[in-house]
């Protein structure tokens, strides 16, 4: 009797051992209670402060909010666009944003990808040119625009003071209070302040290209732009593509750089999109209007990522791949 | 060989040209700054200014000091910056320990997937949102509002850091740890923290920085002297004293000093993981 349950008991511990077994790979795939723990703050501050004010941004672009007028409450249909697009200020605004996220992106690539490649390879006293270049990126984005409204100041700037002096100006020019100047201006402090980061990015890049792929090219003949075009072109296109479909989105929506350089003026002269939804919300109090335009700004943005993102990226990742494998 | 030679020599030398030009472009604003911060007000307005300064001074910070209310901003800086990283850095830890332990499971995915989007997300499209709901929930002007909203950004660029200092310690240790009856809380704190301190103090210093040089929100949702931040502060600055750039570049130097003596320590990372990181997307 009591062997028969021993044994009896003896089957149904290996029996559970089994089952136990068995179980233990799927257990593994499923996320242990503590994980979960270990989520919920970050999951719930994304929540609270990027989904909902998300949603926000949505919900009170087709209703009336306004400060000021607080009585004026409930569904707006697209009357909130409408004012948008009645906005006299909106073309000059989406242009000169287009302007200036162009030119200091193409500025930036075009600095970013020099100076990496002035710094790749072996070259005395490479760290310390290095560390000069990448100072810029360091300082913040108000004391930039402080540092570079002084040296353009019109009376006592020393740009305009050297400039006169060795004879390229007849007078100071107000770079930051004329209408045509004003944007081009902040565009180069911002290129100046950011092309550093391409600076770092390339050259990492860079560093990781084999070198007898052009020791090999160079055995053969080939110049140094035919190399350049032909192995460190290729391999910088992944590094560009991120590199400039952030920037695009990060330069179009900067608020700072032209506000503290310009705030926006003269005259409209650099106002762009962000600073048109400043405008809106803190100094018209039409916080409808403001969403509407935001949420405009946040469809183009996520288009374009996702452009980036399944478009470009995979045909990218294809055509290296086809070069890595005719490398092999 | 002799042709070879001088094409190097050449190479050579237009890499220099190449290099001292840009040095001279990135650093001439920079040193201007520090220039200007020592000059006595007369040689800063000056119609033949340059780097020489006959009467070095220390006025200029001697006006920030004790004649602005920098020390307020100062202060405020350092609470705003402190807290919100201290928030941001107890959060990121857990999340990027899951994100880097279990990185192919469904839900951490989808939180890692919801961290970049976030990070895509511009602060500027979130700005009235979160300036209406710190308005309703009575949070003007206070730090509490620039605490909670600093960490919308401060706190994926801290995860995904973290989680590059994570995937570098090898899983083994865990495996024995957890075969020695650790526990995974135990674990996180008596081995992998200890562990990755340079990593915490790199992602910390990191976004203490990114706090500090913070401007829209600082600007938008602080709205009284005695909370604002430094970087809007030294903004108005301007407007009250307009022709004081002697004591505005002064206060822009104090600024940037404690953003300087942080990027001394982690300059090692920069060439390293910060790009890889940013870069990776």
């Amino acid at each position: 009797m009591g062997a028969v349950q021993s044994i009896a008991r003896g089957q149904g511990i290996a029996q559970r051992a089994k089952t136990a077994l068995a179980k233990t790979p799927r257990r593994r795939r499923r996320l242990p209670l503590i994980a979960w723990v270990f989520l919920v703050p970050v999951a719930l501050l994304l929540l609270a402060l990027v989904a909902y004010p998300l949603l926000n941004v949505v919900w009170e672009s087709v209703h009336y909010v306004n400060l000021t007028n607080p009585t004026a409450t409930g569904f707006s249909g697209f009357d909130n666009f409408e004012t948008v697009f009645e906005d006299d200020n909106l073309l000059p605004a989406l242009w000169n944003t287009v302007l200036w996220t162009v030119f200091s992106v193409g500025g930036e690539y075009v600095l970013g990808l020099a100076s990496a490649l002035a710094l790749v390879g072996p070259i005395r006293g490479g760290a310390i040119f290095r560390a000069c270049i990448i100072i810029p990126w360091l300082i913040p984005i108000v004391v930039a625009g402080l540092d570079w409204s002084w040296i353009l100041a019109p009376d006592y700037g020393v740009l305009n003071l050297w400039l006169v002096h060795i004879g390229l100006l007849a007078h100071p020019v107000d770079w930051l209070g004329q209408l045509n100047t004003a944007l081009p201006t902040v565009t180069l402090a911002n290129v100046w302040r950011t092309f550093p980061f391409y600076t770092i990015s390339f050259l990492a890049a860079l560093q990781a290209v084999p070198p007898e792929l052009h020791e090999a090219a160079a055995l053969d003949g080939a110049p140094a732009w035919k190399r350049f075009w032909h192995i460190s072109l290729p391999h910088l296109r992944p590094v560009t593509l991120t590199l400039v479909t952030l920037h695009v989105i990060w330069t179009a929506v900067n608020f700072d750089f032209i506000w503290v350089m310009t705030e926006g003026g003269p005259l409209n002269a650099s106002t762009t999109l962000p600073i048109l939804i400043y405008r809106y919300a803190l100094q018209n109090f039409d916080v409808g209007a403001a969403c509407a335009l935001a949420g405009m700004m946040m469809s183009a943005m996520a288009t374009m990522f996702f452009l980036y993102r399944y478009g470009f990226m995979g045909l990218v990742r294809a055509r290296v791949r086809r070069l890595n494998a005719g490398d092999a | 060989m002799a042709m070879v030679g001088a094409q190097d020599r050449f190479t050579l030398t237009a890499r220099y040209g190449v290099l001292i030009a840009f040095s001279a472009f990135c650093l001439f604003p920079f040193l201007w700054m520090l220039d200007t911060a020592f000059k006595p007000i007369d040689e800063v307005l000056s119609t033949t200014p340059s780097f020489l300064i006959r009467h070095p001074t220390l006025v200029n910070f001697a006006t920030v000091l004790l004649h602005s209310p920098f020390l307020i901003y100062l202060r405020n800086s350092i609470i705003v910056s402190g807290f919100s990283t201290l928030v941001t850095m107890v959060s990121s830890t857990f999340c990027a320990y899951v994100l880097s332990r279990w990185p192919r499971q469904s839900p951490v995915r989808v939180v890692a997937g919801a961290l970049l989007a976030s990070q895509m997300i511009p602060g500027v499209l979130l700005l009235v949102p979160l300036y209406m709901t710190m308005r309703d929930l009575g949070l003007l002007s206070t730090y509490l509002s620039l605490i909670i909203v600093y960490c919308t950004f401060m706190v994926p660029l801290a995860v995904f850091m973290l989680r590059s200092f994570f995937d570098a310690l090898p899983v083994e240790l865990e495996e024995a740890a957890e075969l020695d009856g650790c526990s995974r809380p135990a674990f996180l704190i008596r081995i992998l923290l200890p562990l990755s301190v340079p990593g915490l103090l790199a992602t910390g210093l990191f976004g203490f920085v990114t706090a500090w040089n913070e401007f829209m929100f600082g600007y938008v949702l602080i709205n009284d002297d005695a909370h604002r931040t430094l970087t809007p502060g030294i903004m108005l600055f301007r407007g009250a004293h307009s022709t004081d750039w002697g004591s505005l570049m002064a206060a822009s130097v104090l600024t940037i000093l404690p953003v300087a003596v942080s990027f001394l320590y982690l300059q090692r990372f920069l060439s390293g993981g910060l790009s890889v990181g940013a870069v990776k997307g």
